[in-house]
């Protein structure tokens, strides 16, 4: 069966090109059919992969598919090859699965859209890129799948382009990732250079082997996290995300929430050992970024109105909970959190969606209220996924929070309170979402005129293509958590699945005072969580506590703006610089003074106008310097 | 000693050189016929043209297989040199020259003046080229030089009703004739020193009896005086002020053989001499490489971003790339490393997929700005003709965009495994700094390409005009693309063919 | 004696050179031309290599002037191109500026290596007088047919395309003609 493993990315991207081919034809609804189906096979299939790796023998659970030699070039030898190992196929589980659900979703959601055969195309070749990120057995073709995650991400967030915003949105996605991608190619020519490959089989066995020395696993694992920082969106290349949400809402679901925002934490998992060789204070840094950006925000979605605005900013905040467990060591809760949040975030994101769908393309929650009555099964599965996120036991959210912030207090007690105090900021701002949008006043009613409607607008329930996806996330919020309960050894299913790839580097906490101390910080956890409601529940429906949402936050803490000053500022000055000196110094003697010469000589022809002159007088000036340069080498010498 | 009786003239292996007669068959006929007969029917001038090349691509892959048996070797006394390295290139060349001529068929077609010597002027380039990548000896890569750049000249300036492929002709033609000035005394000095001018021997020379390090100024002078005669030709900055005019103000198929054949055939030769002819003193060219390297990246790069007209934009973008073949000659240049070698794989390999992207490019930006054609130089290839594209001809569009992202280094393209294999060696050999260049430029050029793709699919068309592909341009820019994808899927079909590149006649 | 020769001929040449650049009259300026590859045929006896001097005469100063001489009648000699305006600032003095750098560069080149050039100059097989007359023509074709045969061969296709190009650029179009 393993050998079937290049069946996984296969069957997205052929339907991809089956709906290229014909999309048109089949129309809506049925290329979108065509695109689940492929992405359901491609889950079938990862099942079976899940299987056949659980058979065997913990230690004998990695398996390597090289389809072909792909670049032999020089002294490197780099094979297109998959691995299937219980990291990798645990992200294909969650990342067909949760993708198949939202296909369906989106099946619904698009519908009646011009270009509805196009989005399929577009969230096909996705999951394919998205597969081979993860399937992938060394760096390049990781790479390859991260470039594709990220050119199928610029093409959905500008999906409807036709709205200014989303045009820019892609465009600040496009120029972020890149910035991040070069972490990634810098790191991927250190690490070839240093242990002679790219396959991660051989350079964590160096890391391993103690080949790889410090500096070298370092430079590396800090370049790779810069990278991680683009994709994943942390402090400061966080501010793409927001604005991503410009896209279609199953896109922001899918690629925002679930699966390629987490690829950062995948990557920094992957070389976990590269990481656990380098200086102590990388993994300080990556816990330090999360921290702080989890934190950051949190701060950030308390006072937000958009609806998917402030899922994105805690979308932001969870990654950074991921970076923070990864910068202490807790990879196994990394992984936990991430599945759990790619079921919850999800249901909330598509929640939002059948929210926004009923509501007519209404996106500010101060125009919403006491929805749960029109939209009761997205009102009811909505709330599932607020439980869950908040903390709340025993939904899925809170062991995985948990199991992060146990980690982190045996790591420093200083992070361990950021980390708290996000979670307490979540259930807030999560509290305060559900009842602008589901409890309170119906306030849509005022606004009901805005919409063109006609006469009286009511939100509407969405299709069932669209509920059952909700449904089936919201079953999954709940007991998602059961993969890994604190409460034996034996109920740590996930750590003993993925032990084979991190135990080497897995933090261990178990004689520190937070281990022995782990049920009370469990208590602590969800005090922190129902106080957050609370205090939630009195600001916005008792109304009994002012609302304080700071323009500071609503504004991101002018970080954004900030950012856009110094690009548009002195980085567009750069570049205008240059333009002027092209439009001025070369184009300005060939027109400007062109002309001067014309009305002067009158007779001389354009050719003549001078900058040949030019030309040759840079040649030589060039030629002097480096002959100049020659000669003091020459005579010095 | 007069007994002229005894004279022997050196051998002459026919085969080997069956690639430039091919071509120089191919432009005889031409020019005779042709101007013996009337017009020719049947776009036959163009078949003519991409016959002879392809024969020669032919001869080429049996010598291909030759060499690869009997090892490199040097013919006719040792001015040519008979290596993998060559031959590829060859066979790039004369690939470029085929995929051209049906590009000019259509071009010449749709202005109403199909004639003879157009092509005859490619196959004599192309000839010029041939010896140039193959010269193991600096009068006769001068004379290739010469072969080349004249009919380079001239092609630039063909298009008699535009003042502007006028003006590019003649500016190319002065600035051309400066450099050749540059290279030539170069030649001079080095011979003055070393008393030959076939590569091989000055390299024993200066190994030998001019030990290093010592006072050779002039040696020193001459390696970079010849240095700058090739940089103006490969339009290396600050050397590179004629290559944003010429290409704009060429017909544009014109464009596209300069781009193509004039670049790899320079670039090709200035491998060769100076890995070598100069190995001994490569730290002092090095450096100077490193450096043209450097500011042509970055020049190139971000000068391309604040362009409009497309053909400018893109004459921008191979002033980068031609940084980027550099970053592998730089490698080349670190003798002490084991590594060595990489960098001449990554050029030879960089240069041919170069050429297929540029074709490629270029053929589409002549299809598309066809309408256009007669109206004034600088309105014409502006990004508005772009509009669209992908709307109206969702082909092109498509094709376009493959080139365009493999210019850009996307994996999956052949612009990915050209970058990757100079930078690769870059770093194998120690050179971060260049290394680390050249990506930061390839993020920077990356909005260029991007901000022709965005028009092309996200703007609507800008007016009703329909572009219409005719039957040759589309055979030609369907070659390029699939050569660009399938190396870009299967990169070691061609990373295969270079195992032996490094093994230059006579190194 | 040589040295003497050396100096006359390359006084000739090198006036000659900048008169073709500042002679107003183009006439005047193809004159100086022929003074300057007159003291390049000079040049060319001093070292022996009459064979190439004689090529010189014929063929440069007597045939390719000649021939500049009658364009330039027949496109009539009135025209004087007015060299005194400028009109790029600082183009001149830049010129200027970079043309004595290069210049500076290079002879500080020679001066310095001229140990090496002392070193290697063995000089040419100069022919000994009982080789006969002609000598020199035989080593000359000995060399161009053995060592430069492939040169040789290559100036040929050159020489063709300079006809070529002639032709391309100075046949009427049908668009010029109508």
């Amino acid at each position: 069966m393993l050998n079937l493993l290049w069946l996984i990315p296969l069957l997205p991207l052929a339907g991809a090109l089956l709906n290229i081919a014909a999309g048109r034809k089949l129309g809506d609804p049925r290329s979108g059919w065509l695109a689940t189906s492929a992405t359901l096979i491609s889950f079938l299939t990862t099942v079976l992969a899940y299987f056949e790796l659980l058979g065997r023998q913990a230690e004998k659970r990695s398996h390597v598919e090289t389809l072909f030699s792909w670049l032999p070039v020089g002294s490197l030898q780099v094979d297109f090859a998959l691995l299937a190992d219980p990291l990798s196929i645990t992200m294909s589980l969650f990342v067909t699965g949760v993708s198949t659900l939202i296909h369906l979703y989106a099946i619904g959601y698009m519908h009646g859209d011009a270009k509805f055969s196009k989005f399929f195309i577009y969230l096909n070749l996705f999951v394919f890129s998205m597969l081979m990120l993860v399937l992938g057995e060394n760096l390049l073709v990781t790479f390859l799948g991260w470039e594709g995650v990220g050119a199928c991400s610029y093409l959905l967030i500008s999906f409807w382009h036709t709205r200014n915003s989303a045009a820019v949105a892609g465009k600040k996605a496009f120029v972020t990732n890149r910035i991040g991608d070069f972490g990634v190619m810098i790191a991927m020519f250190l690490a070839f250079s240093h242990v002679g490959s790219l396959s991660y089989g051989a350079i964590n066995e160096a890391a391993h082997a103690g080949e790889l020395a410090a500096v070298s696993a370092t430079a590396i694992a800090l370049l790779l996290f810069v990278g991680a920082c683009g994709k994943s969106a942390q402090l400061p290349l966080y501010f793409w995300l927001p604005d991503a949400m410009e896209g279609p809402t199953p896109v922001s679901a899918l690629i925002h929430a679930a699966t390629m925002v987490t690829s950062g934490v995948f990557l920094l998992t992957r070389i976990n050992p590269v990481l656990h060789v380098s200086y102590a204070w990388v993994s300080t840094t990556v816990a330090v970024v999360g921290a702080a950006t989890a934190l950051f925000a949190a701060t950030i979605a308390v006072s937000q109105n958009d609806i998917k605005r402030v899922l994105a900013y805690s979308t932001v905040s969870q990654l950074g909970l991921m970076f923070l467990a990864i910068g202490s060591g807790a990879y196994v809760a990394a992984i936990f959190h991430m599945v759990t949040h790619a079921f919850f975030k999800a249901l909330l994101f598509l929640g939002s969606g059948s929210v926004i769908h009923g509501m007519h393309h209404e996106q500010d929650m101060r125009k919403m209220g006491a929805l749960r009555k029109v939209m009761p099964i997205t009102g009811f599965t909505f709330i599932i996924g607020w439980l869950a996120i908040a903390g709340v036991p025993p939904f899925a959210g809170f062991w995985s929070k948990d199991e992060i912030l146990l980690y982190v207090f045996a790591k420093s007690p200083v992070l361990y309170v950021v980390g708290i105090v996000t979670a307490l900021l979540t259930a807030y701002y999560m509290t305060r979402q559900v009842i602008m949008v589901f409890y309170g006043k119906a306030r849509w009613r005022d606004h009901g005129d805005e919409h063109g409607a006609h006469g009286d607008f009511t939100p509407h329930e969405s299709p069932r293509v669209m509920l059952m996806p909700l449904v089936v996330l919201s079953v999954l919020s709940v007991v998602g958590g059961a993969m890994q309960l604190p409460f034996s050894k034996d109920l740590h299913f996930l750590e003993h699945w993925l032990a084979p790839v991190v135990e080497e580097s897995e933090a261990h906490i178990g004689k520190t005072w937070a281990y022995q101390n782990k049920y009370l910080l469990l208590l602590l956890a969800v005090a922190v969580a129902t106080a957050g409601i609370v205090l939630a529940l009195a600001v916005y429906a008792k109304a009994k506590l002012k609302v304080v949402e700071p323009k500071v936050l609503e504004q991101a803490w002018h970080y954004d703006g900030a950012v856009a000053r110094v690009v548009a500022g002195p980085g567009a000055a750069t570049f205008n610089l240059i333009a002027w000196f092209d439009a001025n110094i070369v184009d300005g003697i060939v027109n400007g003074v062109g002309q001067v010469v014309r009305s002067v000589a009158g007779s001389l022809r354009k050719a003549q106008s001078g900058f040949v002159r030019v030309y040759a007088l840079l040649i030589s000036i060039g030629a002097v310097v480096i002959l100049g340069w020659l000669l003091l080498r020459g005579v010095v010498l | 000693m007069n007994d002229l009786s005894n004279f022997f003239g050196p051998a002459v292996d026919w085969l080997a050189i069956s690639p430039l007669l091919s071509l120089l068959a191919g432009a005889l006929t031409l020019l005779l016929v042709g101007s013996l007969t009337g017009q020719w029917p049947w776009r036959l001038y163009a078949h003519l043209t991409a016959l002879s090349a392809v024969i020669a691509i032919a001869i080429s892959i049996r010598l291909w297989g030759d060499v690869g048996t009997n090892g490199a070797r040097l013919l006719i006394g040792g001015a040519l040199a008979l290596d993998q390295f060559a031959l590829f290139a060859a066979i790039a060349i004369c690939l470029a020259i085929a995929l051209v001529s049906y590009l000019t068929s259509d071009y010449l077609n749709r202005e109403g003046v199909d004639l003879p010597e157009i092509y005859a002027l490619y196959l004599t380039a192309g000839i010029g080229a041939l010896v140039m990548i193959a010269s193991n000896d600096l009068v006769v890569l001068f004379l290739g030089l010469e072969t080349l750049g004249l009919s380079l000249y001239l092609l630039a300036a063909s298009n008699r009703r535009q003042v502007s492929s006028q003006e590019a002709g003649l500016k190319y033609f002065i600035l051309g004739g400066f450099a050749s000035a540059f290279f030539l005394y170069g030649v001079a000095l080095v011979y003055g020193v070393t008393g030959s001018t076939r590569l091989i021997n000055l390299n024993a020379a200066l190994t030998s009896y001019i030990p290093v390090p010592r006072n050779d100024a002039v040696l020193l002078i001459g390696i970079g005086m010849i240095l700058i005669g090739f940089a103006f030709k490969v339009s290396l900055v600050p050397f590179q002020a004629w290559t944003p005019d010429v290409y704009q103000g060429a017909p544009t198929p014109t464009t596209a053989f300069v781009a193509s054949v004039g670049k790899i055939a320079a670039l090709v030769a200035l491998v060769r001499v100076f890995v070598v002819a100069f190995p001994s003193r490569s730290d002092d060219w090095g450096t100077i490489v490193f450096v043209l390297s450097a500011l042509t990246l970055v020049v190139g790069s971000v000068v391309a971003v604040v362009q409009t007209n497309v053909k400018r934009m893109l004459a921008y973008s191979s002033i980068s790339h031609a940084g980027f073949i550099l970053v592998g000659l730089e490698a080349a240049s670190h003798r002490a490393s084991a590594n060595v070698d990489d960098g001449l794989v990554g050029v030879a390999v960089y240069v041919v997929l170069y050429a297929a992207m540029v074709v490629g490019t270029f053929g589409v930006v002549t299809v598309v700005t066809s309408d256009q054609a007669n109206s004034d130089a600088s309105g014409s290839a502006s990004l508005d003709s772009f509009k669209g594209l992908a709307k109206s001809q969702p082909l092109l569009g498509l094709a376009m965009t493959v080139l365009l992202l493999a210019q850009a280094g996307m994996p999956l393209t052949s612009g990915f495994v050209a970058k990757f294999g100079v930078i690769q060696a870059a770093v194998a050999v120690g050179s971060y700094e260049l290394a680390v260049i050249a990506m930061v430029c390839a993020v920077i050029a990356a909005f260029v390409y991007l901000r022709i793709m965005v028009s092309m699919w996200l703007a609507d068309p800008s007016d009703s005009t329909t572009v219409k592909v005719p039957p040759l341009s589309r055979i030609s820019i369907a070659v390029a693309v699939a050569v660009t994808l399938v190396t870009g899927f299967l990169p070691s079909l061609i990373l295969d063919l270079g195992s032996n590149l490094a093994e230059l006649a006579s190194k | 004696m040589e040295f003497f020769v050396f100096v006359c001929s390359a006084l000739m040449i090198l006036v000659g050179a900048v008169g073709v650049i500042v002679r107003k009259h183009p006439v005047h300026a193809a004159l100086s031309l022929v003074l300057t590859l007159f003291g390049v045929a000079v040049l060319f006896v001093a070292q022996e290599a009459h064979f190439l001097a004689a090529v010189q005469v014929i063929v440069y100063a007597g045939a390719i002037v000649v021939l500049f001489l009658f364009v330039i009648m027949l496109l009539g000699v009135d025209r004087v191109e007015n060299l005194r305006t400028e009109p790029l600032s600082g183009q001149r003095p830049l010129a200027v500026l970079a043309s004595l750098g290069l210049v500076a560069v290079l002879i500080t080149a020679i001066l310095r290596g001229n140990q090496i050039f002392n070193e290697r100059g063995t000089g040419l097989n100069l022919p000994d007088a009982q080789d006969g007359p002609d000598a020199n023509t035989v080593q000359l074709a000995e060399s161009i047919f053995s060592q430069y045969v492939v040169a040789f061969e290559v100036t040929s296709v050159l020489l063709v395309i300079a006809v070529v190009g002639t032709v391309l650029l100075t046949r009427r179009t049908r668009a010029t003609a109508e």
